[in-house]
């Protein structure tokens, strides 16, 4: 049954001598490398060029820029250059390591065509805005424009970030909360679950920002009330999914825990909720996408800062550029938010890894 | 674990299910009467819908005898009781929790896990899984599964311990291997044992008296005292006997069963 101490019986003749001297089991990525075909010299030299590509691809957007005559001789800033340069720099890094690591080299080359397609991307827009004028001002503001305008206004952009995100896990720790509750309790109970499916089918199928208009009227504030609208658009998704997963657990984990003298609340706490775990993730990132979009619309209605306000604040000045930038900023705020959720959610879900392979 | 504690006394136990497809009623116990002594270990042994899984989880106490009683030294069983362990079939391991985990979750509900770490750690080791108390039950073979199992039913000391067909899924190898590691834990903890099995060998094998049932209704056709010594040799006449005479007595409830449904 011992897995360590025991010599690799690699006996075919082109991996033998590629058998690794330590006595133990390889790990699944030197497993890989044992099992892989060996490539050609030149395959190899491909391999570095296609890595090399987004970096010249770089330059190309680079050169582009600052050598070739802007439409209409428009001014332009090194804001974007920069931009482009580190983003060059975060490649550069990368490609460094993959001469020396073959599994940073294995990384790159994974991601190389995307990286390259992402700075082709850059260059195509640049040339059709600002070099040409096809796609013309003021809708569509060049890069370095969009750049701009988030420098010129980081302090407020700061400060909306964080409106925002405050607004959105208030609303969001509310809705899981009362949803886990009600969820897994009606998973639990029959009785509770003869009460909460009936709500459930009602309010379940309404968005929530249908209530927007009622609740600007009704709610005593306006932050309560889109606290609200946040937390009921979070809990309808957290409800149905940790019921069901709640209803999927196999009867005998039950049982067993009973046997084994648990009493209601270490059923609740300690069987339910980690064995639906599971869906109740589904939930939480449902829940997410639902309460970003109640956060726009209750930012963009009603609540007087935070992102989605400043993008409808912007639009009376008619600054598309900002508009844009609030985009991008709104974009990389919530990629990050789902990043983290997905962070936590891998660890939690630590016991399910390979389970299906 | 107190001794001499373990006397499980069925009474007269009848089961009927209700049949929500049908519409109708089945019977799936009839007057079952049942004496297990303290530290004594038994099997029923039964084709597969005999009813012997159910009279294992009335005893358990997850399911209530519709006429009869059984009692547990004594008082009248309803509803689960840690003194009364269970080892199912499969898939009650705990997905979420480590093989460690898995096992102290019975001291963990009883609040007596700080002074038992000790215990748990003891028998991890006993059945060989040191190596393996930080991994999944998904990370382990079948026979390591049901390994754990049983451990994590012994580890609150429980007076009776319930098996039901706990090495059902396993190859026949790993079964005998599991079998001789339950003879010695009951050695060493003296529990009373109630086996529920359709492996003939296996219940000759490991227990003191086998109950033979017939399905539909069951019911109890013999009890077969056996008086060999252990470790039992599979091959001795004497084993040879008594396994013909269960696969008669088998055989016989069959067509007493065929007969009935004519």
């Amino acid at each position: 049954m011992s897995v360590k101490g025991v010599p690799l019986a690699v006996e075919s003749s082109s991996t033998a001598d590629r058998q690794p001297s330590v006595g133990r089991a390889p790990t699944p990525w030197e497993l890989r490398q044992i099992e892989a075909v060996p490539k050609s010299k030149s395959r190899v030299a491909a391999d570095r060029v296609i890595c090399a590509l987004p970096l010249v691809m770089a330059a190309a957007v680079t050169a582009q820029y600052k050598i070739t005559p802007n439409f209409g001789g428009a001014a332009t800033t090194d804001i974007y250059t920069g931009f482009i340069l580190i983003m060059a720099l975060l490649v550069l890094i990368q490609f460094i390591r993959s001469l020396f690591s073959k599994r940073s080299f294995e990384k790159l080359l994974e991601k190389a065509p995307l990286y390259t397609a992402g700075f082709l991307l850059f260059a195509l827009y640049d040339f059709a805005t600002l070099k040409t004028g096809i796609l013309p001002l003021p809708y569509f503001p060049w890069p370095d424009r969009i750049l701009n305008g988030i420098y010129e206004d980081r302090a407020l952009l700061l400060d909306c970030i964080k409106n925002s995100l405050i607004l959105l896990f208030s609303g969001y720790f509310a809705g899981t909360a009362i949803g886990l509750f009600t969820g897994l309790s009606a998973g639990l109970s029959r009785r509770v679950r003869y009460w909460v499916l009936p709500l459930i089918q009602i309010l379940g199928p309404i968005p929530s920002t249908t209530w927007l208009p009622i609740i600007l009227i009704v709610a005593a504030s306006l932050f309560g009330g889109s606290v609200f609208l946040i937390a009921l658009g979070v809990w309808y998704p957290v409800t149905m999914t940790s019921m069901q997963g709640v209803l999927n657990i196999p009867k005998a984990n039950f049982e067993a825990a009973r046997i084994l003298g648990a009493g209601k609340a270490r059923l609740f706490f300690k069987v339910a909720l980690p064995a639906a775990a599971p869906n109740i993730f589904q939930g939480l990132t449902q829940g997410m996408s639902v309460a970003c979009t109640a956060l726009m619309v209750a930012e963009m209605m009603g609540v007087e800062s935070g992102l989605g306000w400043y993008i409808n604040w912007q639009r009376g000045w008619a600054e598309f550029a900002k508009m844009y930038g609030a985009v991008i900023v709104i974009c990389v705020t919530f990629s990050i938010v789902n990043f983290l959720l997905s962070l936590i959610k891998r660890r939690v879900l630590r016991w399910q890894e390979g389970q299906w392979n | 674990m107190s001794a001499g504690a373990g006397h499980i006394s069925i009474q007269n136990v009848t089961k009927i299910f209700a049949r929500t497809d049908l519409d109708s009623t089945l019977v799936a116990l009839e007057s079952v009467n049942m004496e297990i002594r303290p530290a004594e270990f038994i099997s029923i042994v039964g084709t597969s819908g005999c009813g012997k899984s159910t009279l294992l989880r009335i005893i358990a106490g997850l399911e209530a005898a519709t006429f009869g009683q059984v009692r547990c030294d004594g008082e009248i069983i309803a509803g689960t009781n840690p003194k009364r362990g269970l080892v199912f079939q499969e898939h009650s391991l705990f997905p979420w929790l480590s093989v460690r985990d898995n096992i102290a979750f019975g001291l963990r509900a009883a609040g007596r896990y700080k002074s038992g770490a000790d215990l748990v750690d003891g028998l991890i080791s006993r059945v060989g899984l040191s190596e393996f108390s930080g991994s999944y039950p998904h990370q382990l073979s079948g026979g390591m599964r049901q390994r754990v199992s049983l451990v994590r039913a012994l580890v609150v000391s429980p007076d009776v311990l319930l098996l039901d067909e706990p090495l059902g899924a396993l190859d026949s190898f790993t079964r005998m291997n599991i079998q001789d590691e339950i003879l010695k834990l009951w050695n060493e903890h003296k529990n009373t044992m109630i086996l529920i099995t359709h492996d003939v060998d296996e219940a000759i094998y490991l227990s003191q008296r086998i109950y033979i049932m017939s399905p539909r209704p069951g019911r109890i056709v013999k009890e077969i005292p056996l008086g060999m010594s252990y470790p039992r040799n599979r091959g001795s006449s004497e084993f040879t006997a008594v396994r013909s005479e269960i696969l008669r007595r088998l055989d016989f409830a069959k067509e007493e069963q065929e007969e009935y449904n004519l």
